[in-house]
């Protein structure tokens, strides 16, 4: 679930949307945000995930991100728990411009 | 045709000049998320899954050539170069992005078009009969009254923060294609014994997580009186609807809890309070408004001429078209053309810039520059010549547009889902793209006959998912999408919400479970019934069996 005090179990990772281009992101090793999932920092480290937390305020703060939160991320897979995230990691299954390659 | 008079034309210049320094101030850090998202929403534009969206509003589904071009241009410049009609009849964009918005507006202000109302807790987008003011069916156009409310309702300083959203749809005819009864008001335009025109007014309908049919307020309502008793609903709405829970806020659970009884009584005493000359439209402005929708200079002449019913004689694909497509215009030798967006290749709705400049040209050139947009997610050209069927068909199968399924089993209604939605539990497109394929053969469609499948990615349900002959939702548990079925819906005058069959399905199960439960309707219908017909005589227990089996 959305959390930002994360209550969630296991290891965590960061995410947002950019205020721009409202693409969704995550939080990179270096506390970059990354538009590809598999580069997302995943970590049950409570210092990193304080660090997590406090980077992806300053950066909501700066306009650079809209919407952060913690997720859930399964410790087998390394994919989010929940399956909207899991869905969210992907981008849609369909989309007309693929599917016609018009853009 | 809706356009704005002046002040209209000033509110949108101004809020759009005023977003446009929103926008700036918020990408430059002076305005904070909390305090820009409502003013975003307010403006039509909604953070998603993956990206923001944008959704313009089309009042009353009505549009002209010049309107849907710029939706062409929009799509094409600002976003991946194609748009998604809703059952709203709007049309939403999925990848827009912030900086571009405030063009986009300016681009939809310079052809009368905006994206206000289309969000927030205020009366939103009035939805209309895409058949208006062409077919005969009708009383008379609905569009003058719907645009009535429209000008009332913008900004309206008593009802801009109403309990929840209100969503008001309107038709003249007896044959409901706006589906009234599904709203917080429907108004349904009618003559009573002694001739005169009015309103049969309902209440309380709608879908989402609580599915309601509305229930009629008042029988007949005389014509002048229409804003008048709109207030007094709205007063009493706005006084007793429930502002503590948004799952109870909307009319139709105060009336449920109310009861329809004491809710008339309740509007009807408010209304003994209102002077009906204080809001009472003017003769005069009526009909300044119902000039702007005069019928367009129709010829005379004759129905079925020979060069169409020559043509339904030798070309098969035609034939087949009109026979599905086509509807019964009021004018002799004219008629309704229905465009289907639902390809078995494509979403539910999605038509690219392309072929959206295409029909804005057959619109010029066949139907006096008109097109609608229509809940089902189709479009009408509603003021064709006969004569003319046979070219413009041949121009919409050039456009991939000639698609010939218009209320048949792939004629889906399907929101985005989770593919695009943030608030879904599974996808929908999916589904409708596999039951368009399972049932891709034309003559089986035709065999079939009437079925409406609609397809919803969660409970808010703006598929329509509970009052389809067949209705699908879209659930998940532990990372598994399933899918529960409802039967017997009717989204027509004779509405109805479908009941749940019971366990939900795999999406394998779903389409399997589908054809097994069509199969059985083939089997067991007698001459001319339809799916829901069939259903409703035997009942839901055999559709049970072969679903469970
Ligand atoms: C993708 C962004 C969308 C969001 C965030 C969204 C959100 C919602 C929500 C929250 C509700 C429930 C409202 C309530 O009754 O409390 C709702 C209802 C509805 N929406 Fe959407 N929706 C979206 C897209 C669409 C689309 C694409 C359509 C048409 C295909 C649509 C048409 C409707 C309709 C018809 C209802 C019916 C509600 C009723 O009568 O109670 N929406 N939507
Ligand atoms: S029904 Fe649910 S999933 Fe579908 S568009 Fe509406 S809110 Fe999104």
């Amino acid at each position: 679930m959305s959390t930002l005090k994360h209550k969630g179990k296991g290891p965590q990772s960061m995410t947002a949307n950019e205020l721009r281009d409202g693409f969704s992101v995550w939080l990179d090793e270096n506390l970059d945000w990354t538009r590809d999932f598999t580069k997302a920092l995943r970590t049950e480290d409570t210092d990193l995930i304080d660090r997590m937390h406090l980077r992806a305020e300053t950066d909501e703060k700066a306009n650079l991100v809209v919407g952060i939160y913690f997720i859930d991320i399964e410790p087998e897979t390394g994919l989010p728990a929940r399956y909207r995230e899991k869905f969210r990691v992907n981008g849609p299954s369909y989309d007309t411009a693929d599917v016609l390659e018009i853009s | 045709m809706y356009r704005y008079d002046e002040f209209d034309a000033q509110l949108v210049a101004d809020r759009t000049r005023q977003f446009r320094g929103q926008v700036e101030r918020r990408l430059a850090g002076r305005l904070s998320e909390a305090e820009f998202r409502p003013l975003r929403l307010m403006n039509g534009l909604y953070l998603q899954l993956h990206a923001y969206m944008l959704r313009v509003a089309v009042p009353y589904g009505t549009l002209n050539s010049e309107q849907f071009r710029m939706l062409a241009h929009l799509a094409e410049k600002y976003d991946r170069g194609y748009g998604h009609v809703t059952t709203r009849q709007n049309m939403q964009f999925n990848w827009p992005k912030l900086p571009d918005v405030p063009d986009m507006l300016d681009d939809l202000a310079s052809v009368q078009m905006h994206a206000i109302q289309t969000s927030g807790n205020c009366i939103r987008n009035v939805t209309c009969d895409p058949y208006a003011g062409a077919t005969a069916e009708e009383v008379e156009d609905p569009r003058p009254m719907a645009e009535l409310i429209r000008q009332w309702s913008t900004l309206h300083p008593e009802f801009t923060f109403l309990p929840r959203k209100f969503k008001i749809a309107v038709t003249a005819a007896e044959k409901d294609r706006a589906l009234i009864k599904a709203h917080d008001i429907g108004i349904q335009i009618i003559r009573n014994a002694a001739g005169d025109i009015g309103y049969k007014i309902y209440v309380g309908g709608g879908l989402g997580r609580t599915p309601i049919i509305g229930q009629v307020l008042r029988e007949f309502l005389p014509k002048g009186e229409l804003l008048a008793y709109l207030t007094a609903a709205l007063r009493v709405y706005n006084r007793y609807g429930r502002r503590d829970n948004k799952y109870k806020a909307r009319i139709k659970i105060l009336v449920q809890e109310t009861g329809i009884e004491t809710f008339t009584e309740q509007v009807e005493a408010e209304y003994a309070t209102i002077d009906i000359s204080d809001i009472s439209v003017s003769d005069a402005e009526r009909e300044r408004i119902a000039s702007y929708f005069a019928a367009p200079d129709f010829e005379t002449l004759e129905n079925d001429p020979k060069a169409f019913t020559d043509a339904l004689q030798v070309n098969n694909a035609f034939s087949l078209w009109a026979n599905n497509n086509v509807a019964a215009h009021k004018a002799a030798g004219y008629a309704i053309v229905n465009i289907s967006l639902k390809p078995k290749e494509l979403a539910p709705g999605d038509i690219t810039a392309a072929q959206m400049r295409d029909v804005s040209d057959m619109a010029d050139t066949y139907s006096f520059g008109e097109l609608r947009s229509t809940h089902q997610q189709n479009l009408v050209l509603p003021h064709v010549k006969q004569s003319d069927l046979l070219a413009l068909f041949t121009e919409l199968q050039a456009a991939g547009l000639a698609a010939d399924n218009i209320n048949l089993i792939t004629d889906i209604i399907c929101c985005p889902g989770m593919d695009f939605c943030a608030l879904a539990t599974a996808r929908s497109i999916p589904i409708s793209q596999a039951i368009a394929e399972r049932f891709a053969d034309p003559e089986r469609q035709r065999t079939i006959g009437e079925m409406q499948i609609k397809i919803s990615g969660c409970i808010n349900a703006c598929g329509h998912h509970h009052v389809g002959h067949i209705g699908i939702l879209g659930l998940e548990k532990a990372g598994v999408e399933f899918y529960q079925i409802k039967l017997g819906g009717d989204a027509s005058e004779h509405a109805e919400i479908g009941k749940v069959t019971g366990p939900g399905f795999s999406q394998e199960e779903l389409i399997d479970g589908i054809e097994n439960m069509v199969d059985l309707y083939l089997k067991q219908r007698e001459a001319g019934e339809r799916f829901l017909d069939t259903y409703r005589r035997i009942g839901i227990a055999p559709f049970k069996e072969v679903l469970y089996a």
